[in-house]
């Protein structure tokens, strides 16, 4: 982007943009758990998967910053983009009570999503709570394009388990479903399950997004096999748009932001 | 608004010709450019750079941030590459933006009076184009240095006292919200130019369901709106203490709140937390202002800096 009609090859501002975007939809999935959607052309457009807007949601004091949000998918010919987000405070619980027809001030397209590979013959993804947001989106591209993945999907309980049907929809591999108390699927984390598959079968790409723990173990886990491995670090953050340093994330290329240089990471970049 | 009734906005910031009042705080304005997708950086009377020290420093663990009642806490501590990646990076741009209208000032970290001299050092030798120096001795997020030394007007003079030989540029400081009208009178008699007041406050969030603090260190720095009227009334009084001018920060969201602080002293204002909420923020408070001073029926802005009948 040139700045005053100079071109600084270090500094590159975020292309990105406050939209006025109009609530489709905004309604429970699962236990405290919503979908969200929202119509804007510019965004169903640009947004690319693993990307994320950042949302003022006004009328509530204890929320002043906006709230970053993943997307599932978008809908370009139509308009729309796809959100499921979690009741996590008062943030999302005044998100939660904002109601159909309304506008949302949205911020967007923001960060650098998943790099993926048109060539790519199978592919694991593996998540655990709000982390099998940003991980859906990529599972939907996989189908998009005609790659076959297997998913392990993690969750405390069987009530959050909102993506599995959908998620088993969209591919001809296998979606193992793990929750903490064993109410549905393996009892446990997706750990796992997702340690066993990279060891039975072959991947060329390994996306997982979740708590650090299960990221880091199944990083670990792909750079030992040497398959390519890709991280989305989960940030509290106060911009979005890279001038706060409150998201950073420590690389082996020193701090960077989750905001601008992420969320997506390599893998073997990210110092845990 | 016509060109008759357009007031004059120019202010004086101890020695920073600043085009109007408008200036950005310090690490929420990351170095300016992030900002040029949004609007025309130029258009502001001043921006802050975030604090810089000689040597690259890595900042605190995650968490650094939450949402809090008013506002929010961070503890970035600090991180930053050092002024030689620093103006390697953007000291271009930050060269243009001077040329464009819009007066950069560095701001400046240590941990002790030796690394922030060598900081300044390094600003003076690689950023000759930077308007201004603002010295941080306020920082609520790091072990040593910052807050603890700008607490006391023993600790903050002695910083001043040491830096100041090493510039001839204006030298302002970003003052803690502690003891202000002593530290305020400690930084005249240093040769502070101007000072920036105030600084997040130190608080605490703690979550109660992991009986944890909501970030990495017990404690953090609250700014936003919560902070407004504190600040307030701290620029009110360094104002009435010293006769160096001041920036006001804290908590403006607003033209009105931007005119608050005129009122109560400031001849400039510094957009925090706001810039980071709403991007656009910086020019919309500014066009505010504008509005604002023409209310008033005076022809220049500088007519309002400390108006405030009490
Ligand atoms: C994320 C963040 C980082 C900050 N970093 C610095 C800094 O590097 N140096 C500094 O003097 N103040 C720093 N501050 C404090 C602000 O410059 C400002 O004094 C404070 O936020 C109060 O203003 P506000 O309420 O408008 O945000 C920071 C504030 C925030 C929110
Ligand atoms: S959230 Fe502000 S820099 Fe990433």
């Amino acid at each position: 982007m040139k700045i005053a009609g100079i071109e600084y090859p270090a500094l590159a501002p975020v292309e990105a943009a406050c939209h006025r975007a109009r609530i489709a939809e905004n309604r429970i999935v699962a236990e405290g758990i919503m979908r969200l959607t929202l119509e804007c052309a510019d965004l169903a457009r640009a947004l690319e998967p693993g990307q994320f807007v950042n949302v003022a949601v006004g009328g509530e004091p204890r929320q002043l910053a906006r709230i970053p949000l993943s997307f599932v998918a978008t809908q370009a010919q139509e308009g729309l983009v796809h959100i499921v987000y979690a009741l996590l405070g008062p943030g999302t619980r005044r998100l939660a009570r904002i109601l159909e027809g309304e506008e949302l001030d949205v911020l967007g397209p923001l960060g650098h999503g998943w790099r993926l590979d048109e060539g790519a013959a199978r592919v694991l993804l593996v998540s655990g709570g709000t982390g099998t947001v940003p991980v859906y989106a990529a599972a939907v591209w996989c189908h998009r394009h005609g790659i076959a993945f297997d998913a392990v999907v993690g969750a405390r309980h069987r009530e959050l388990h909102w993506a599995v049907d959908r998620l088993r929809e969209r591919t001809s591999g296998d979606v193992v479903v793990t929750t903490d108390d064993g109410s549905l699927g393996e009892r446990g984390f997706a750990t796992g399950p997702a340690l066993r598959l990279m060891g039975e079968r072959a991947y060329d790409l390994v996306l997982a997004c979740g708590p650090e723990p299960l990221m880091q173990t199944v990083s670990a886990r792909a750079t030992e096999l040497g398959i390519p491995c890709q991280v989305s670090m989960e940030r509290t953050m106060a911009c979005g748009f890279g001038a706060c340093s409150t998201c950073a994330v420590k690389t082996t290329g020193g701090m960077k932001g989750a905001c601008k240089a992420g969320p997506v990471f390599d893998a073997r970049e990210v110092i845990w | 608004m016509s060109e008759a009734t357009m007031p004059a906005m120019a202010v004086d910031l101890g020695g920073i010709k600043m085009g109007n009042p408008i200036n950005t705080a310090s690490g929420t304005y990351g170095q300016g450019w992030q900002f040029e997708g949004f609007y025309d950086v130029g258009l502001l009377g001043a921006i802050t750079t975030k604090g810089c020290s000689a040597e690259p420093w890595e900042g605190n663990p995650q968490p650094r941030m939450t949402d809090v009642f008013g506002g929010m806490m961070n503890s970035v501590g600090l991180q930053n590459p050092g002024v030689r990646s620093f103006v390697e990076e953007c000291g271009e741009y930050l060269a243009h933006l001077q040329e464009r209208g819009c007066q950069v000032i560095c701001q400046v970290a240590g941990h002790s009076v030796g690394e922030y001299v060598r900081a300044v050092e390094l600003f003076e030798e690689l950023a000759p184009w930077a308007a201004g120096l603002e010295i941080n001795i306020s920082c609520p997020n790091i072990a040593q240095g910052g807050c603890a030394m700008g607490s006391t007007p023993e600790g903050a003079s002695e910083v001043i006292a040491a830096v100041r030989p090493r510039t001839k540029r204006p030298l302002l400081v970003k003052m803690a919200p502690e003891r202000v009208v002593e530290v305020a009178r400690a930084l005249e008699a240093a040769g502070a130019d101007a000072l920036t007041v105030i600084n997040s406050i130190p608080a605490m969030a703690i979550d109660v369901h992991t009986r944890r603090s909501k970030l990495s260190r017990p404690t953090g720095g609250l700014s936003g709106p919560v902070l407004h009227n504190i600040a307030l009334r701290m620029v009110w009084e360094a104002h009435r203490a010293v006769s160096l001018p001041i920036c006001g920060v804290g908590g403006i969201t607003s033209g009105e709140d931007a005119a608050e602080f005129i009122l109560a002293g400031a001849t400039a204002v510094s957009v925090g937390s706001q810039n980071l909420f709403e991007p656009a923020s910086a020019p919309r408070i500014l066009d505010e202002l504008v509005d604002w001073v023409a209310s008033q029926g005076v022809r220049d802005v500088n007519e309002l800096i400390g108006a405030v009948e009490c």
